[in-house]
């Protein structure tokens, strides 16, 4: 082998790229030449440059890129149902019908709602349990059925949506459940905040907690995310809570929600959150969130970098 | 679950199952983009595109080849095609969008200065500003190939069926950008 065959060869070497036999020869080469010898220790070198400076993936850039797409498919989804599917016939027909149809929708409307109050009795004892105003007509969510028969009659079968109103304490089991299911309504994010601001007066429960760290790894609106944080405030000793406050100092894309993190993290200094704080240093962009890492790595008196 | 299984849930409609999917191997497809482009925003797009890509062609994907192979090939298309449109910007080589407007990946390192040793500090930005020059230098195949092996680990095999080339044209591709680095970097070793 000549040095010109072992300089190509010696790339193919430090990659791993050489057959049991071509990196034999090749090593026998090297046995006896200085020159490409040096070649391989300068290449190696070079390796060891180059990971060194491989750019950063910025915190956050994951999550967000996650949460967009997630969207994005969910959005794309819903449209590749196309107008033939009930969900797209709903929308086409009923919510945003053409205009010519309008009329002639209302005028359905009524009728159905007239035949419904006509079919259920007024003083119906089950409508009264279930705390539905009498007065208050049911909302037509969607038909599923026309038959029309030899008479001229019509037989419509349809779903219908009750408003129905829940008044009572954070302590009821019903109430609870209702505001946590509230908690993951992806068409309000209000909603959401508003029903994290009260499940975190209960996060001695086991269900809510698990929903407030839920919103705070997964929600993609950074003010249910900081209401979430409020929440866990007081189990920031709890391990699977700062398991999740770890990652999200690491990965959240909001720098409020990674600095709030930080300071529920470090209210416990185990030696594992110099890590993550060293690790954020190394990534962190925005000013803010890397003074108060570095603060609370120097209140810990660990050293702000890994060496 | 296997790979498989979960690709045939996927193409099933069954949504977690296109989750994990993508969680398996966003994180190396991020950082390929982050590598090729030195651009955040730019990584953003491609991570964004090529998964849409893939939810949308799923159907159509017939185990012919891996997974990763498939995915790759999305995803290095799209990122030839981005670099081609931008021509890899050699002048200002240094500097990269994020979110929070242009920065300057040097400025960084400015900031070490005050926690360590200045000279040290002022060799690392050189050493980095030779690096993105020698990058931008390099051809859009040259540099896919040095980004696959040296950073995602990628056989030259693996990366010849990503590129639609052959293994020894991958290697002569990986062989001319090691020597571009190694010319380039010199003076550091």
């Amino acid at each position: 082998m000549n040095c010109e065959t072992a300089k190509e060869q010696l790339v193919l070497l430090a990659y791993g790229e050489l057959t049991f036999d071509e990196e034999e020869l090749l090593e026998q080469h090297l046995d006896g030449c200085a020159d490409c010898r040096a070649d391989r220790v300068k290449l190696e070198r070079v390796a060891g440059l180059l990971a060194e400076n491989e750019p950063e993936v910025p915190a956050g850039l994951l999550l967000r890129c996650r949460r967009d797409l997630s969207e994005r498919v969910d959005a794309d989804r819903s449209e590749s149902r196309g107008w033939l599917s009930p969900g797209g016939l709903w929308r086409r027909w009923v919510i945003n019908p053409p205009l010519w149809l309008r009329p002639l929708g209302a005028a359905a409307m009524l009728a159905v709602g007239f035949l419904g109050a006509r079919l259920l009795p007024t003083d119906s004892p089950a409508l009264a349990r279930m705390g539905v105003p009498q007065d208050q007509p049911a909302l037509v969510s969607r038909v599923r059925l026309v038959n029309p028969d030899d008479s001229g009659r019509v037989r419509v079968l349809y779903d219908e949506i009750r408003q129905r109103e829940l008044t009572g304490d954070l302590d009821d089991a019903q109430i609870r459940r209702l505001l946590l299911a509230a908690a993951k309504d992806p068409a309000d994010p209000g909603i959401r905040v508003d029903s994290i601001n009260l499940l975190k007066q209960q996060c001695a429960n086991d269900s809510v907690r698990k929903a407030l760290l839920n919103a705070l790894r997964s929600d993609s609106n950074a003010g249910v995310r900081l209401k979430a944080l409020e929440g866990l405030a007081t189990f920031a000793c709890d391990p699977e809570t700062r398991k999740v406050l770890a990652q999200v100092v690491l990965t959240d894309d909001n720098p409020g929600v990674r600095t709030q993190a930080i300071d529920l993290l470090v209210q416990n200094k185990q030696p594992e959150v110099a890590g993550v704080l060293q690790e954020l240093l190394r990534r962190e962009e925005n000013n803010y969130v890397r003074s108060r890492s570095q603060k609370a790595l120097s209140e810990m008196k660990a050293s702000i970098g890994t060496f | 679950m296997d790979e498989e299984a979960l690709i045939r849930a996927a193409q099933a409609g069954d949504h977690d199952a296109f989750e994990r999917l993508v969680r398996t191997y966003d994180q190396s497809v991020l950082r390929l983009a982050m590598n090729l482009l030195r651009s955040p925003e730019d990584a953003y797009d491609i991570y964004q595109e090529a998964f849409l890509r893939v939810y949308k062609n799923l159907q159509n994907f017939r185990f012919d080849c891996s997974f990763h192979t498939w995915l790759y090939r999305i995803v290095t298309n799209l990122c030839l095609d981005h670099m081609r449109k931008r021509k890899v910007r050699r002048t200002e080589s240094t500097v990269v969008e994020t979110g929070a407007g242009t920065v300057d990946l040097l400025d960084s390192v400015a900031e070490e200065r005050a926690h360590g040793d200045p000279q040290r500090a002022l060799l690392s930005r050189e050493l980095k500003g030779k690096i993105e020059e020698t990058l931008g230098g390099m051809t859009a195949r040259e540099r896919m190939v040095f980004e696959m092996r040296h950073y995602q680990g990628m056989r030259l095999r693996a990366i010849g069926e990503v590129l639609g080339t052959t293994e020894e044209a991958a290697k002569n591709c990986l062989f001319r950008a090691t020597q571009k680095m190694r010319s380039a970097l010199g003076a550091f070793v």
